[in-house]
């Protein structure tokens, strides 16, 4: 097997969902813009192009809740199942590991071994971090993309009410808006119904081969066994 | 890899810094579409003000006064309004607040078309107009 052949091997996982993530945003673009001059046209003023449309509020809102939801999503079952368990499920840890866990077990500090992480080696507060830092990141991620759902989200709103002959509002009032958060809370409520099915139907169904799924044959209260 | 990830983050950037920076431009345009409508409304230049409407907002004018813009236009009474006060931009849609009136702008190939004047603002409801599209 060639290097690049090999590379694209190892990290098929990333490279496939990126790519799949870049097509489908393209589509989502697309689709979005000829709805948004089909809107435009219908009250008789004048079409976007699709670059102007592509940096819009109207586009950029809606690409920004989805992101905000899918890194809360991983946030909270990152740091959630740190402490939450189900029994029966590949994606609960084994049900006496509740917490963080210890040093020995976690392989930080003196029982790091020497593949490990230097900074999981390392004591202290960049231990502490380092030890987060994928919580962190998902969480800085939410945060940053609900931000922007909020700037977008009132820039897009504003627009709409313009159009329909309203006064605008600032993006204080629109943290308060039924717009925000019926963006937000539909994106949440889906996110959570995926996580929760899928944390409770990998007790009793099976994905041959998937690292989501226990092996085949294992028991329905095997706890924290991926296949 | 890297070079990608900086080139998307430069034209994140970019398209930001340019957002923001059309954003006096596009407020600049709207006041001035807005000033020179309200010229054309003092001067009683039908021909001039007629042309700085949208197509929907003539059309629809024209439709209920059974008139041509032009005729059509002195009879909606709107007040000719001295200085512009506020001004808001959204995307391609600008509110202008003058000394007398409000006015609804949107973006058109050729610039600023008002698309509603003579506009009264109503508690929780859209601001009641003399003129808008249909």
């Amino acid at each position: 097997m060639t290097r690049d052949r090999s590379f694209l091997r190892d990290n098929s996982l990333t490279l496939v969902f990126g790519a799949g993530f870049l097509l489908t945003l393209a589509g989502q673009a697309i689709a979005g813009h000829a709805d948004f001059n089909n809107q435009l046209t219908a009250e008789e003023l004048h079409p976007v192009s699709f670059g102007g449309y592509l940096l819009s509020a109207d586009f950029a809102v809606d690409v920004t809740e989805n992101w905000q939801s899918e890194y809360l999503q991983f946030f909270l079952y990152i740091f959630g199942t740190v402490w939450l368990l189900q029994r029966g499920s590949p994606e609960s840890k084994q049900l006496h590991k509740a917490g963080p866990e210890s040093d020995a077990e976690q392989k930080v500090g003196q029982y790091a071994k020497p593949d490990s992480p230097r900074w999981a080696a390392a004591q202290g507060a960049r231990q502490a971090w380092y030890a987060r830092s994928l919580g962190t990141l998902m969480c800085t991620l939410f945060l940053l993309s609900w931000l922007a759902q909020s700037v977008t989200g009132v820039a897009a709103y504003n627009e709409q009410h313009l159009r329909e002959l309203q006064a605008p509002i600032s993006w204080f009032d629109y943290l308060g808006a039924a717009d925000f958060w019926s963006r937000t809370l539909q994106n949440w409520q889906s996110e959570l119904l995926a996580v929760g099915s899928m944390a409770i139907f990998s007790v009793y169904l099976r994905q041959r081969g998937s690292p989501e799924s226990k092996p085949v044959g294992a028991s329905h209260e095997a706890t924290g066994v991926e296949g | 890899m890297r070079a990608m990830r900086s080139g998307l983050l430069a034209a994140a950037l970019l398209g930001a810094l340019t957002a923001c920076g059309n954003l006096d431009a596009r407020e600049d345009g709207a006041a001035g579409a807005a000033s020179r409508f309200e010229a054309s409304l003092r001067a009683t230049d039908t021909v001039r003000s007629c042309a700085a409407l949208a197509p929907g907002t003539r059309d629809e004018l024209e439709q209920t006064a059974e008139l041509p813009c032009a005729r059509a236009l002195p009879e909606a009474g709107l007040p000719p309004a001295e200085k512009v006060r506020t001004v808001d931009v959204y995307g391609r849609q600008a509110r202008v607040v003058t000394d007398k009136d409000t006015l609804f702008l949107s973006a058109f190939p050729g610039g600023w078309k008002i698309t509603a004047a003579g506009c009264t603002a109503r508690p929780e409801k859209p601001y009641q107009c003399l003129i808008k599209g249909g």
